[in-house]
């Protein structure tokens, strides 16, 4: 088990390296292209964009994982323990209800609420349609092999929103979960620079 | 009432413990999802349209650049090079710990970073000359607020992605307020030094200085790519960024060596000698003062290439100069000085090409790679949340209610600007400044604009004030930093940092009240601001 979760973490961070890198070299040679010669790709403001959102929905999923989203724990942590322990599960349970929401929002009707639509059916809908994106076009030699349709398709850019909600509700569970079991404190990370603090606790101290 | 309702959702959220993010993402949807018809379908959409915002697309490229510059080797020169100029003054190392920190402000900005990079170091070097740890320790919790007032600085970006403002003007807007922080604060470090007898570093002498300008150069020239792009309208803001990025990597790659496979290896070895190193300094003077020569003569004329003849007679002066009278050789040695020189620079382009893709790939770049990832989805997702609050704020009316409001309790830009300043300073206690700034950056911008205050100044308002809202508790993230190096508790913290937030809060006041600090130079660089965003 450890072995699937170090191999899953590494999975995690090398995607998220790859998106970054491949947004920076995108928009580095793109100027380099215009000055050095005189050219560019139309593709790559959208494609950057397109990893952007990647890397921040995919990523966000990883962020609850490792326990950087920030959040306030001055108040909570007056309280006593197991009414601590109660309210960080609340947070937790507080993600997945987000998570949910956006993906499929017909749950809350056991609320008795009217709502429609989530990501997991603006995504459907984009599939059936198959409309392009603007500029992003397959390269000629794709589109003779394979007979695909000259722009890429919405949905394809699209997929990380249900992908990405998806495992942010998995990784929320997972959280709620762990605070159950006391495995883990809370969801939270309580400022910016926890881990750049760690990494330099007390190295000035006498 | 929905709007009470919704501020009261992301209130109780926030105490409870719920990251931000979450607070103000799950209060918006709940807040559709009950009062209105919108289907969830086009909410779930912002999440994604929210990072296709151009402006905030440089967000990413600036943490990478920073996080490159922070991996240790760039903080060490740029305190050498503090020390070396201002170190013989009285209080000379608290005031090179406020100078490096605005150095490193300059290449990096986060705050945390640069208390961690120079504090590490400066604070340490403050203790062994006689500073009390308490005095070191509030001078670099304070200095390193300044991350956020000069530019590049991610705070701006998000402003300026909040109310289309230019990023350039507002880059070019902290430039005088950060200096004039940083002197405030010298000045007083002075005065105390004074009083106190504190005591100064003997005078290095211009070599020192030289040297350790040199060294710290390569990366300082991070600012002027940024700030000389941007200005120059040779790129975008973003395309700044991210060629700031490249820079930042292969500058801490390939010639500072603190990381990656060439870490260790240096650029002219012992067994070199002494004629290798002239040699070597002769070629890389050279060729430097050629392409400085060469880009400032392009900006003043308009000539058409980038080199010219003068660019030649500029490189022959320095290599036949530079050896004769700096490096002690004789003209017969000329000769073999360039090839030694030669010999040296084949060596190390050779293995810069070599070792090219293993640094990229190496350990070392994916950690800082995944480490700069990992702050920018944080970041971002406080971000696109936050936009997704903003929206429904605007969608219900909220900020037009509340400008009718201010307008007919009759404030005026004077009174207004007080209510802004108690408003964030309080927000600033609790919230991650990115995301408090887009929240009340739509309420209050129109109101300001309403009322005839400058949007530029207005920013840089608002900055100083997220700048200040980082050094008073309870949650000041550079207290938190500066407690954790220094092992010292938060209350000493906050003892030690008070005397210096006094001075950055007489700096508030002077920044609100004197409009032409922030807008002199963006304005005669780059013309004033068009209004598009009311």
């Amino acid at each position: 088990m450890q072995r699937v979760d170090n191999w899953v973490t590494r999975f995690e961070e090398g995607v998220l390296a790859f998106l970054l890198a491949a947004m920076t070299i995108v928009s580095f040679t793109q100027v380099v292209a215009r000055y050095g010669f005189n050219s560019g790709w139309t593709g790559a403001l959208e494609f950057t964009r397109i990893l952007f959102a990647w890397l921040i929905l995919f990523g966000m999923s990883y962020g609850v994982k490792i326990g950087s989203h920030l959040g306030v724990d001055a108040v909570i942590r007056l309280f006593p323990k197991p009414v601590f322990r109660a309210v960080a599960v609340f947070g937790a349970l507080c993600g997945v209800v987000y998570a949910l929401t956006l993906l499929w929002s017909e749950w809350l009707h056991i609320f008795g609420l009217d709502t429609r639509g989530g990501a997991i059916d603006y995504w459907s809908k984009m599939y059936k349609i198959g409309i392009g994106l603007d500029d992003l076009r397959y390269p000629d030699a794709i589109i003779e092999t394979f007979g695909t349709k000259e722009r890429v398709q919405r949905w394809i850019a699209y997929l990380i929103l249900p992908i990405g909600l998806f495992l942010f509700m998995f990784r929320c569970i997972q959280a709620a979960w762990q605070i159950i079991t006391g495995e883990r404190e809370m969801m939270i990370a309580a400022h910016e620079a926890e881990d750049l603090v760690a990494e330099n606790k007390d190295v000035l101290k006498d | 009432m929905e709007a009470a309702i919704l501020f009261i959702l992301v209130l109780g959220f926030l105490f409870l413990g719920v990251p931000i993010s979450i607070s103000l993402g799950l209060s918006s949807v709940l807040a559709i999802a009950i009062f209105s018809n919108d289907s969830i379908s086009s909410v779930a959409l912002q999440l994604f349209t929210a990072s296709q915002n151009y402006t905030l697309l440089a967000i990413p490229f600036f943490i990478l650049a920073s996080a490159f510059m922070s991996t240790g080797g760039v903080a060490k020169r740029i305190i050498r090079f503090s020390i070396a100029s201002v170190g013989a003054i009285r209080g000379g190392l608290a005031i090179a710990g406020v100078f490096a920190c605005m150095l490193f402000a300059a290449l990096s900005g986060s705050s945390p970073a640069t208390v961690v990079a120079i504090g590490t170091i400066a604070i340490a070097g403050m203790r062994q000359a006689g500073y009390t740890k308490e005095f070191a320790a509030g001078v670099i919790a304070n200095a390193g607020t300044l991350g956020i007032l000069i530019p590049p600085s991610i705070v701006m970006v998000v402003y300026a992605a909040a109310t289309n403002v230019s990023v350039g003007r507002m880059f070019l807007a902290g430039v005088v307020p950060g200096l004039i922080a940083g002197l405030m604060l010298m000045i007083a470090i002075y005065v105390m030094a004074r009083v106190k007898n504190l005591p100064a570093q003997p005078w290095p002498g211009f070599k020192e200085i030289w040297h350790a300008m040199m060294e710290a150069a390569v990366g300082l020239f991070l600012m002027v790519i940024i700030l000389g792009g941007i200005y120059g309208g040779i790129f975008t803001p973003t395309e700044a960024a991210a060629v700031a990025a490249v820079y930042a990597c292969l500058v801490a790659l390939f010639v500072y060596r603190d990381m990656g496979p060439l870490s260790g290896i240096r650029w002219v070895q012992e067994e070199d000698g002494p004629l290798g190193l002239a040699g070597f300094k002769t070629i890389t003077y050279g060729f430097t003062a050629m392409f400085a020569w060469s880009g400032i003569a392009g900006m003043v004329t308009d000539r058409q290439g980038f080199f010219g003849i003068d660019s030649a007679i500029v490189l022959l002066a320095a290599l036949i100069g530079y050896p004769l009278l700096r490096g002690r050789v004789s003209p017969a040695e000329l000769p073999s000085i360039y090839g030694v020189g030669a010999k040296i620079w084949g060596r190390n382009i050779g293995l810069i090409i070599w070792k090219f893709l293993p640094a990229m790939f190496h350990k070392d770049t994916k950690k800082v790679m995944v480490d700069a990832a990992k702050t920018t989805i944080m970041l971002m997702f406080i971000i696109v949340n936050a936009l997704l609050f903003a929206h429904v704020l605007t969608s219900e009316r909220i900020p037009q209610a509340i400008t009718d409001w201010m307008v007919g309790a009759g404030f005026n830009w004077f009174t207004f600007l007080i209510a802004v300043n108690l408003l964030l300073l309080l927000g600033g206690q609790f919230m991650e400044p990115s995301g408090l700034l887009l929240i009340v950056a739509p309420v209050v911008f129109p109101i300001g604009m309403e009322l005839g205050v400058d949007p530029v100044h207005l920013g840089i308002i608002m900055v100083v004030n997220m700048e200040i809202g980082m050094i008073t508790p309870p949650i000041g993230l550079n207290l938190f930093v500066t407690s954790g190096i220094t092992g010292m508790s938060l209350v000493q913290v906050v003892k030690a940092a008070a005397p210096f937030v006094l001075i950055l809060l007489m700096f508030l006041i002077l920044v609100t009240y004197v409009p032409a600090l922030s807008t002199w130079l963006p304005y005669s660089l780059m013309g004033p601001e068009i209004i598009t965003n009311r």
